[in-house]
């Protein structure tokens, strides 16, 4: 129960605007333990619809596990995971995860096409609809000249912007990202920390975003979960007052973005100490 | 490309003339006594005549639709049954082992078993084949299956997909590569163990043509047989390969 009230300090803003809605998220007091390695300890977050929090931490204070989580991918030990109200038992169609690993993510057999295609044939979407859907889609992402390019044949830019692509048709109400775009250049990088405002903008999914730099994380965030490591639990909530669309420019530019990005450069600092 | 497959094509044709040349030079120097080895002449003629309006033409039809029946059977039984085992981790631990010790064993173990409960019949070597060229595709198909990619599985679990659309859309696809190559060795065994089979059950086909010609010393004629068989071997591994090309297009460009 102390954990949840921790959580709580600056996240209260957002609370008192809307009381009453159900969160879309809600993560309370949730724990996991490898063995006797406890790795995640006793984490409580609500995360309201539309919302974007950026999850931040030292490597190894459990991102990762976390979001998995939050996939059903990884049970937690103790606490529940809900969703819309409902205790998440396993992975959720509603729920789409986006790997860092776009690579392994990806069918190396099947066109960008098929690869998106894939989640309309889960969702038993009639073969019929699925061209005119994944034409939408590939289109909307940047890759309609490509539909009918593998996976080996485009970049890695590309590869990612194609799992994203596929994670869309899913129509999930939540998006994970877990260091989506660390290994791509810091113009593609740019290029798809706007595409995915946009999309998130447009179809008001909620998205759960974990990265190591702290100006994605500003940049697009609505909160900021700083997470502690050994094991991993919420040092800080930081509140994202910046004005959306967000842009390259102005936003990086804005005093309240340097702000922040001097005070959570503090937090971390600490944390390596 | 083109030009470099053209050029791989020309190499080919001269090892083969260079190994008809070394086999004229013995004969023409009988080496060996020609009642056993004929010369390339006498074979070729021998072979004209039995594809014209000899029996050669007939017998080559009998065995290639034997060693295709038994391949599709085999490569049939094989992925299916390796699919099964497969997908479980828990299947795969217990069977895996057990597989891989019965495997050197079977083709040759299997024939007394198969003529004892089918006697010298087709459908017996037709058991033999199947059952002896299973092997690649079985293992192949498990091994495959074992290989994924364990981030598909969560991708598959993530878009709620069943676990028959999991085997089709996403297992038997990875484990193509291993699969078609494996489909390629279990050809060359469906051939072996069709002549072989008839050979042992008497049945009609190139394998009981060999085995004739050579009891009577036709030596001429049992080198057309094998130069046959050799031809069956090429074009179906040929052809086999073709059909990898096209479906692992996906992978041609990253390597
Ligand atoms: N299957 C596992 N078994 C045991 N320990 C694990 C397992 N998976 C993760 N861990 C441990 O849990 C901790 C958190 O891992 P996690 O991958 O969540 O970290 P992370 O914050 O995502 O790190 P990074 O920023 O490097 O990606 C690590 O100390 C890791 O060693
Ligand atoms: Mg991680």
């Amino acid at each position: 129960m102390a954990a949840t009230h921790a959580s709580l300090q600056a996240g209260q803003v957002a609370m008192t605007t809307a009381p009453a809605e159900q969160p879309r998220i809600r993560i309370r007091d949730v724990t996991l333990s490898y063995g006797a390695l406890q790795i995640i300890g006793g984490i409580s977050v609500d995360i309201a619809a539309g919302e974007t929090i950026s999850i931040i931490g030292p490597s190894g204070c459990g991102k990762t596990t976390l979001l998995r989580m939050l996939a059903g991918l990884a049970r937690p030990t103790t606490g529940t995971v809900e969703l819309d109200g409902a205790v998440l038992g396993g992975p959720d169609r509603s729920v789409a995860i986006v790997f860092q690993d776009y690579g392994k993510a990806l069918l190396p057999w099947r066109t960008a096409a098929g690869n998106v295609s894939l989640a309309l044939e889960a969702r038993g979407c009639p073969a019929k609809e699925r061209p005119v859907i994944i034409r939408e889609l590939l289109d909307k992402i940047g890759l309609g000249r490509h539909a009918d390019k593998y996976p080996s044949e485009m970049s890695g830019g590309m590869q990612q912007r194609l799992q994203i692509a596929r994670c869309l048709a899913q129509e999930p109400k939540v998006l994970l990202m877990d260091e989506p775009f660390g290994a791509l250049d810091a113009m593609t990088r740019q290029a798809l920390q706007d595409e995915v405002l946009a999309l998130v903008a447009t179809t008001g999914a909620t998205m759960v975003f974990v990265t190591h730099d702290l100006e994605e994380a500003i940049y697009l965030g609505d909160r900021i979960v700083c997470l502690q490591p050994n094991p991993g639990r919420i040092g800080r909530t930081v509140e994202v007052r910046l004005p959306r669309p967000r842009d390259q420019l102005v936003t990086r530019e804005d005093p309240e973005f340097l702000r922040l990005r001097r005070e959570l450069y503090d937090l971390i600092k600490d944390d390596h100490q | 490309m083109n030009n470099l497959s053209l050029r791989r094509l020309l190499l080919g044709l001269l090892g083969l003339a260079a190994f008809i040349l070394v086999w004229k030079l013995i004969t023409d120097a009988k080496l060996v006594s020609p009642i056993f080895f004929p010369s390339p002449q006498r074979t070729l003629t021998s072979l004209i005549n039995g594809l014209g309006g000899g029996p050669l033409l007939g017998q080559t039809l009998e065995t290639v639709e034997r060693m295709l029946l038994g391949w599709l059977l085999a490569s049939l039984v094989g992925i299916m049954l390796g699919a099964l085992i497969g997908v479980s981790r828990r299947a795969r631990a217990y069977i895996a082992p057990t597989l891989e010790l019965l495997r050197p064993l079977p083709a040759s173990a299997m024939i007394p078993i198969a003529i004892a409960f089918l006697g010298f019949s087709d459908q017996m070597v037709l058991v033999v084949i199947a059952f002896g060229a299973l092997w690649p595709m079985l293992l192949a198909t498990i091994h495959g299956f074992a290989a994924m990619e364990p981030r598909l599985y969560e991708v598959s679990a993530v878009l709620g997909l069943t676990r028959l659309q999991i085997i089709w859309k996403l297992a038997l696809p990875s484990a193509m590569p291993m699969i078609l190559a494996s489909l390629r060795l279990g050809l060359t065994i469906s051939l072996i163990l069709a002549v072989v089979g008839e050979m042992l059950a008497s049945r009609e086909g190139l394998g009981q043509s060999v085995l004739l010609a050579s009891r009577s010393f036709r030596s001429a004629d049992l080198f057309a047989g094998i130069v046959i068989l050799g031809a069956i071997g090429l074009v179906g591994s040929r052809l086999l390969s073709a059909a990898e090309r096209r479906l692992l297009r996906w992978q041609a460009t990253s390597r």
